[in-house]
């Protein structure tokens, strides 16, 4: 187990070399300048050396590239060039905590309505709770989430008043985004679960459980839902990461000082700097959500082994 | 079975402890907004936004529609910067709720008889937000800072076009003694220009000419100006919290010299991008003015709120005129004269902007009665016929039909107005042209490398005067068409240096002629307008036609 998780940690850092380097290479391909055309045409030649001295952006590439693998090294991220002066780990510091709360929140909602909705539709299954469960799990997939952010925020912060209609000042502005952003979630979550239990339910051991007189609370809770949970395990990373690394939609819409906002505009404004940070950050978290998700799944299920070791 | 429950539990503590390593740093990092190293600032914003008050309290709120970049003044040059600082600072002079300068932090001002000396006298008692004296020196020092090859906004020209050696400090060739910046004494600066400047007094609104204490922003070094707690204020208003994602919210500066007029204890400014979204804040009264989009504006121009208001900011098209198509002026002529801009500004945008008659935006200073715009009327009518026949004649001068290619940038309004453009030319000169958008650095790059033919784009005015404007197109570089006429440089260069009032206004005047009627560089489209919404019991709260945008300090509650 352990020698298993030394070797993905190396290829945790082998790919992420690679995700940087291809990154690197092809962010500076994107046409413009980190700096503002207009004025930067009217600093004085000074100015502007000073500035590209400053970033150095007025060595050749490869120097460049050197440079910076040297300064992550040793945790150095740079500084943004949107941001005058602002450390990049501090700005992406700054907006992992909104996205990260609003996308745990999102997967709390989610998993809790989905296993529910998905446990009721299998047990129930084919009864109009059953139908009226799948219809809501499409819903939720199809409809994308920044038009449940809209109507959530036109009725109930506007039309009704319960909730702010934006900004970010105490928990209740996290409330709205949390379970805009949780539809898709939930849909995807209650669909795996009936999927799967529909499946357990007619197993033999349910049958046998059910042959010893078990009550039905006690088949469903101790037999079947147990056995059914696995595949969400293997959904959940995906999920987790989906909604934790924020969505620019919701996060405009609820005008939320998130990640997915400061991606597309570092993007588009060619900060060079925060562009990277923020895909280091992204790729790092992904791989290594992946590897808790593959680590469990092996937990959960003894019959899958990590390594072919001595355990088996 | 035992050891699956085990398995199980223990996957749901990894999964659980994960989510709730995240949701901690969440918690704390999400309303503090800005964590690590500022947790003096990260603790007083958390109060300050936990009591921030929801609607009906006397909090004026307004929104920015773009993160604030940076409060750094020699670094900061985007509208939401200049809006939180010219709030919290305050230069020489002020501008009025007539947009007109009145004297701030200086009481009067006095100008020698050769106009080239500008010596003013700051006012009794003037104090910085932590009671340390403010004197002329703090400007002295900001000034430099301004001119000097740190500063990275990309202003500095609009210190060194005037001021004696400031062009010679940028490069580094002389010492700040000989700059003509100098602190007489506590309450007297005096600045030494290079030529006679009718609007240089006005300029000292900006915020590039805000004080700053050197002994001050020393100690701070390149912490200065990244949380609230590493400055200090002039201005009607100090900062108590900032975050460039979140907004900044203000307090009423009691050390203020005109504190007494100052009527609203608390505002904030909260960076808002959705503007349907920022719309929904308006309703639910979580705001206290919003600016509406072109679709928004059937809907609300009867409403007592609405206001509509021309900002000094022209979209114009540029014609590169290295671009072997665009070099023949009849084609220019044409293209310029086939666009109905009065339809362009009240049907297509209908958002409060006027169609343009020429490049220097309306409502600019002119000679005191009338303003530029009145002066030189239309220079560029809307006139089908002649536009046909330019472009007949421009074909015949060719050989040929050119393809014609407009370059815009990728965001709504600039792509609608494309549109319109493309519509236009092909029902009034009856060709198609094509529409190369392309993200702003993207576009940026293609014209400084002369790589267009024609180009949307457009530009605000720093400063009520036609120069901001006109001497853009004395460098001759791609950006600007690669024009190069002779008359025009002397033109501007003449203004410049004319301490005659009336001769240089007509210099301009002439200026802007040659650029928009005779040679066709450019053809504006229209003047921005702004259309807001403002609850009805805030009164005085101003909206700056050029430099900084929303004024605070007038502003009261019924």
């Amino acid at each position: 187990m352990i020698k298993y998780i030394c070797k993905r940690l190396i290829y945790l850092v082998l790919t992420l070399w690679v995700i940087v380097t291809a990154t690197f290479f092809l962010m500076k391909k994107l046409p413009g300048s980190p700096f503002d055309a207009e004025r930067f045409n009217m600093m004085s030649a000074q100015q502007q050396h000073v500035i590209l001295e400053q970033y150095g952006l007025n060595e050749s590439l490869p120097k460049q590239y050197v440079k910076y693998m040297g300064n992550i090294l040793h945790g150095d991220f740079g500084t943004s060039f949107t941001y005058t002066g602002q450390k990049v780990s501090t700005v992406i510091g700054g907006r992992i905590g909104p996205s990260a709360l609003i996308g745990i929140q999102a997967v709390l909602i989610g998993l809790a309505l989905g296993l529910v909705l998905g446990i009721i539709a299998a047990w129930k299954h084919n009864s109009g709770i059953d139908y009226f469960t799948m219809i809501v799990a499409v819903l939720g997939v199809s409809v994308p989430n920044f038009v449940a952010a809209a109507l959530l925020q036109y009725y109930v912060a506007l039309k009704w008043g319960i909730l702010p209609v934006g900004f970010w000042t105490d928990w209740r502005c996290s409330v709205l985004p949390s379970v805009a952003l949780s539809f898709s979630a939930t849909a995807m979550v209650a669909r795996f679960i009936r999927t799967e239990m529909l499946e357990v339910l007619e197993q033999d051991y349910i049958i046998t459980a059910k042959a010893k007189g078990l009550s039905p609370m006690k088949v469903l809770m101790r037999h079947a839902v147990r056995n059914s949970i696995i595949p969400v395990v293997t959904i959940l990373g995906p999920i987790v990461v989906n909604l934790l690394t924020g969505s620019l939609a919701v996060e405009n819409i609820y005008t939320i000082p998130g990640i997915g906002s400061l991606f597309v505009d570092s993007i588009k404004a060619n900060d060079y700097s925060t562009i990277m940070g923020i895909t280091i950050f992204y790729s790092a978290f992904y791989i290594f959500v992946v590897l808790i998700v593959d680590i469990a799944y092996s937990l959960i299920d003894p019959r899958i082994r990590l390594a072919a070791g001595k355990e088996a | 079975m035992k050891k699956r429950v085990l398995a199980l539990g223990t996957a749901a503590c990894l999964v659980i402890g994960a989510l709730s390593g995240c949701a901690f740093t969440g918690g704390t990092g999400g309303t503090t907004a800005g964590e690590s190293s500022q947790s003096a600032g990260a603790s007083e914003s958390v109060s300050d936004k936990t009591t921030a008050p929801a609607a009906g309290d006397q909090v004026l709120s307004v929104y920015a529609n773009a993160e604030i970049k940076t409060l750094v003044q020699w670094a900061a040059s985007d509208s939401q910067s200049s809006m939180v600082n010219n709030n919290a600072f305050e230069g020489l002079l002020r501008l009025d709720e007539k947009n007109e300068a009145q004297p701030a932090l200086a009481k009067s001002y006095d100008v020698s008889d050769d106009k080239l000396t500008y010596t003013f006298h700051l006012r009794d008692g003037l104090q910085w937000s932590d009671g340390t004296p403010l004197t002329a020196s703090d400007f002295v020092f900001s000034w430099l800072k301004q001119m000097s090859a740190d500063a990275t906004n990309g202003y500095s020209f609009i210190m060194t076009d005037y001021i004696v050696n400031g062009t010679e400090y940028n490069e580094g060739k002389v010492s700040a003694e000989e700059v003509g910046v100098k602190a007489v004494d506590d309450k007297t600066f005096q600045v030494t220009i290079k030529a006679p400047t009718p609007y240089f007094a006005r300029l000292t609104v900006l915020c590039q000419f805000f004080p700053l204490n050197e002994a001050y922003v020393t100690s701070k070094g390149d912490q200065y100006g990244l949380s609230a707690d590493n400055m200090i204020y002039c201005g009607p208003y100090t900062i108590t919290s900032y975050d460039p994602a979140v907004g900044a919210t203000l307090k009423k500066n009691d050390k203020y010299w005109d504190a007494a007029n100052v009527k609203i204890e608390n505002a904030q400014v909260r960076v808002m991008k959705d503007a349907s979204a920022a719309l929904n804040a308006y309703l639910a009264n979580e705001l206290s003015q919003v600016a509406l989009d072109s679709s928004n504006v059937a809907a609300y121009q009867n409403n007592p709120e609405f206001k509509s208001e021309s900002e000094f900011r022209t979209e114009y098209l540029q014609f590169s005129l290295s671009n072997p198509v665009m070099k023949n002026k009849n084609i220019r002529k044409a293209v310029s004269a086939a666009i109905d801009r009065d339809t362009l500004a009240k049907v297509i945008l209908a958002d409060g902007s006027s169609s343009s008659n020429g490049l220097v935006a309306e409502g600019m200073y002119g000679d005191g009665s009338k303003t530029f715009r009145e002066l030189n009327g239309n220079l560029c009518p809307f006139n089908a016929e002649e536009a046909k026949k330019y472009w007949e004649e421009g074909c015949k001068e060719l050989g040929e039909t050119p393809k014609l290619t407009l370059l815009v940038r990728d965001d709504s309004v600039t792509k609608a107005v494309a549109t319109y453009i493309q519509s236009e030319l092909n029902k009034n000169l009856g060709i198609d042209i094509t529409i190369d958008t392309k993200t702003v650095q993207a576009r940026n790059e293609l014209m400084d490398n002369d790589n267009y033919m024609f180009a949307s784009t457009a530009w605000g005015a720093d400063y009520d005067d036609a120069m901001t404007y006109l001497d853009l197109w004395t460098n001759g570089t791609p950006y600007r068409g690669s024009y190069q006429n002779e008359n025009y440089n002397k033109l501007i260069n003449d203004a410049r240096v004319e301490t005659d009032d009336a001769k240089r206004l007509d210099m301009l005047l002439q200026a802007e002629k040659l650029l928009v009627d005779e040679d066709v560089i450019v053809a504006p489209l229209y003047h921005r307008g702004s259309a807001t919404l403002t609850k009805s019991n805030v009164k005085g709260l101003v909206n700056h036609p050029f430099g900084p945008d929303v004024e605070f300090k007038y502003a009261y509650f019924e």
